[in-house]
């Protein structure tokens, strides 16, 4: 349905997507996941056609984005990370008014008001101004706003941040409904657990390139048992690194050759003949942790950094 | 997309109104200035100073000694300036109507062919409008200023005048008694030729000192200082637009409404023009306010009517211009407060809004045409002071339609919506 072909995009000396590819399926719940700067939101901005790639090639059903432009952005809603919408208008008014936008009149545009207002629980609200409204009700008016038109594909840039749990879950089951019901969703997240819990499959991205894609378990799986993280008092020597790594998977991630990360099979067997292979060489470890599998693991694994934006 | 450009004005009108702080500054702004400053600063007008002194055309068809010595007289006036030559050759009244005409200058002292003869010769039977001395003036010019200059000159005129006659009646008298004894006989004939009684039956010392305007001055009585003053402060009200239009903007850009109504299947001119014409229809409305206040406060006449419009048009057109490039240029909220109070202060004064544009230096005049404000004033003083029509106006509203094109395009140069 949506096929990102080898996307790049440049702010002057900055390189915000560098050869960004994927692909999205019809009825698939497609999560991109990684941390702010990731280039989530540009490779977003590029798809609703707000902002044009430095090169690269987007094609929705098979045809391509910038060619057909006006026909295929309706079948395109955005949930943009930001409110984006009139706080000194009532909620009714904002829906009205981008209805409109979006070619909706008459009994049709008060139709799908209704409906949206019953979808995201403010039906009640809908004559109050917005401004008077909680963080999480802004947030449901914010993805309404982007289900008028009944998109085929609902593109949602974070819609859950800064939301309390129990408005986050309303909203996580709103949009699950949706996608029962047969809309295609792209959404980007930095909250792995909302990626694990929502998404059929889940690319990681980080530098503006895809670091991994598939499903959730797939790449959960792809760690074993979990990963462990060592610091050494030295650098490992090739001949060591062969002999560990019959025991896992290992991957240096300084350039020094003393943090190491391992995935294994059995977590507590490796990690001692790890640590007996080590004292052989006389190499002590500084510091050591082991991390359960999930999302966030893997993208430490993957990139050396966590979601949220700490350094390892 | 005609749809779309409604549903965007109609929400942009609904913003509007839950704006009511903005829309009340914007409205009770020009009107306090209006209602105050009519009031106040009617009859403050200052005349011209030694350093900007009022220029005087002097158109003199005598060649007489009477003429010659009021215009010497008239030269050591302090803060009046007078041109006898344009280009080099005498002024004529056609010059002169064409310089006043074209906001060149503000008056001109115009003395008739054989003036001084008639003076010196002192015919009882003369007609009065054979000795005149007129003074055609801009009718734009406030009256207040007008008032001074106008004694001042018609008081050196009378003096130079009675400098010339007394002499000549002294000897005229002297010859009707020759051969009488002096005293005994001439005394009182002599008092009563020059006592006051003698020169207020006889005219102002025999002559008659008019104002008059140029022939295209096609209203029926002289303009009101409200009609004079109105125009001004409407134009400055009207470009306070700027602010609540680009402070807009600015909320749209860092709200990311922009990007979301971009999102959808609509041009990018749909929603600027949806976005403008609310305040495009709003200034017409502040025009409309603030002449109804003059018409019914003040009994002001508006003119012709079209031409009233077609100016109206043609102004609110260049402030929303000059809106939307605040808004393309501005980066902050901050920014874009200080640049509409700086366009609206500094081009408002430069164009005339606060001090009349013929008190200030060559350079300033000249300065001055780069502003809309100053088409914009001679646009209604055309209208509401010199009764003009549709065709005579249509340069003026031509330099603001071409001002709004250069703001417009100035600003779509640099704008971006997000």
């Amino acid at each position: 349905m949506i096929e990102v072909r080898d996307l790049y995009k440049s702010y002057g000396n900055t390189q915000a997507l560098q050869g960004l590819s994927f692909q999205v399926f019809q009825g698939e719940f497609f999560g991109l996941l990684g941390p702010n700067g990731a280039g989530k939101t540009t490779t977003i901005t590029i798809l609703c056609g707000l902002l044009e790639p430095s090169s690269g090639k987007i094609l929705i059903d098979g045809r391509d984005f910038n060619s057909h432009r006006k026909t295929l952005k309706l079948k395109l809603g955005l949930v943009p990370q930001d409110f984006a919408f009139y706080p000194t208008l009532s909620a009714r008014d904002n829906l009205l008014f981008f209805g409109r936008i979006y070619g909706l009149w008459g009994g049709r545009l008060g139709e799908r008001v209704r409906a949206v207002l019953n979808i995201v629980q403010l039906m009640d609200h809908a004559e109050e101004t917005v401004k008077t409204f909680s963080n999480g009700m802004k947030r449901r008016l914010n993805i309404g706003i982007g289900l008028l038109h009944e998109p085929e594909i609902l593109i949602l840039d974070e819609p859950t941040v800064g939301v309390d749990a129990q408005s986050r879950n309303a909203i996580l089951e709103s949009l699950q409904a949706l996608n029962r019901a047969g809309t295609t969703l792209l959404y980007t997240t930095h909250y792995m657990e909302e990626a694990q819990r929502l998404c059929h499959r889940v690319g990681i991205i980080d530098h503006g390139q895809i670091m991994a894609l598939d499903t959730p378990l797939a790449l959960i799986q792809s760690l074993g048992e979990g990963l462990i993280r060592l610091e050494l008092n030295r650098p490992i020597d090739g001949i060591l690194l062969k002999e560990l790594e019959q025991k896992g998977t290992i991957k240096i991630v300084d350039d020094e050759g003393r943090k190491l990360h391992l995935t294994v099979r059995n977590k507590e067997g490796t990690l001692n003949e790890f640590l007996e292979h080590l004292e052989k060489r006389n190499i002590e470890i500084k510091t050591s942790d082991v991390l359960g599998a999930n999302l966030e693991t893997v993208f430490l694994h993957l990139t050396g950094r966590h979601l949220r934006d700490s350094l390892v | 997309m005609v749809c779309q450009i409604i549903a965007i004005a109609v929400k942009e009108l609904k913003v509007l109104w839950h704006d009511l702080e903005a829309l009340a500054v914007l409205f009770a702004m020009p009107m306090f200035f209006i209602l105050v400053m009519s009031f106040a600063l009617e009859g403050v007008f200052e005349a011209g100073k030694k350093g900007h002194p009022i220029e005087l055309l002097i158109v003199n068809l005598d060649e007489g000694s009477v003429s010659r010595q009021a215009i010497d007289d008239l030269k050591r006036v302090e803060g009046l300036a007078l041109i006898e030559t344009h280009h080099g050759i005498p002024l004529s009244i056609d010059t002169v109507e064409q310089l006043i005409r074209g906001k060149r200058y503000p008056m001109a002292l115009i003395f008739q062919m054989d003036f001084s003869e008639r003076i010196l010769q002192g015919k009882k039977n003369m007609p009065a409008q054979e000795t005149t001395v007129s003074l055609m003036v801009d009718p734009v010019m406030s009256q207040q200023l007008v008032a001074p200059i106008r004694g001042t000159i018609q008081g050196i005129l009378e003096r130079s005048v009675l400098m010339a006659q007394i002499p000549q009646q002294i000897k005229q008298e002297l010859a009707r008694y020759s051969g009488l004894p002096l005293l005994s006989g001439i005394g009182k004939p002599l008092e009563e030729k020059f006592s006051a009684q003698y020169f207020k039956e006889k005219g102002t010392a025999g002559i008659m000192f008019q104002t008059i305007y140029p022939r295209d001055f096609k209203r029926d009585r002289m303009p009101t200082s409200t009609e004079q003053n109105v125009p001004g402060y409407t134009i400055f009200g009207v470009f306070f637009i700027v602010l609540t239009l680009a402070a807009s903007f600015h909320q749209e850009k860092t709200d990311g409404t922009f990007l979301r109504i971009l999102a959808a299947p609509l041009t990018k001119a749909s929603v600027l023009i949806g976005k403008l014409l609310p305040y495009y229809f709003v200034n017409l409305i502040q025009i409309a306010l603030m002449f109804a206040v003059g018409v019914v406060v003040f009994g002001m006449k508006l003119g012709h009517f079209s031409s009233l419009v077609l100016v109206s048009l043609a102004l609110a057109a260049s402030a929303n211009g000059l809106g939307l490039l605040v808004a393309s240029i501005g980066k902050t909220e901050a920014q874009i407060n200080s640049l509409s109070v700086l366009f609206a202060i500094t081009l408002g004064a430069l164009g005339g809004m606060m001090v009349p544009t013929f008190v200030m230096p060559e350079w300033m005049k000249t300065l001055s045409l780069f502003t809309p404000h100053a088409w914009a004033l001679a646009g209604y003083h055309d209208v509401i002071i010199r009764g003009l029509g549709v065709c005579e106006v249509l340069p003026e509203a031509g330099v603001l339609l071409c001002f709004a094109c250069g703001f417009f395009a100035l600003a779509l140069w640099r704008f971006r919506f997000n």
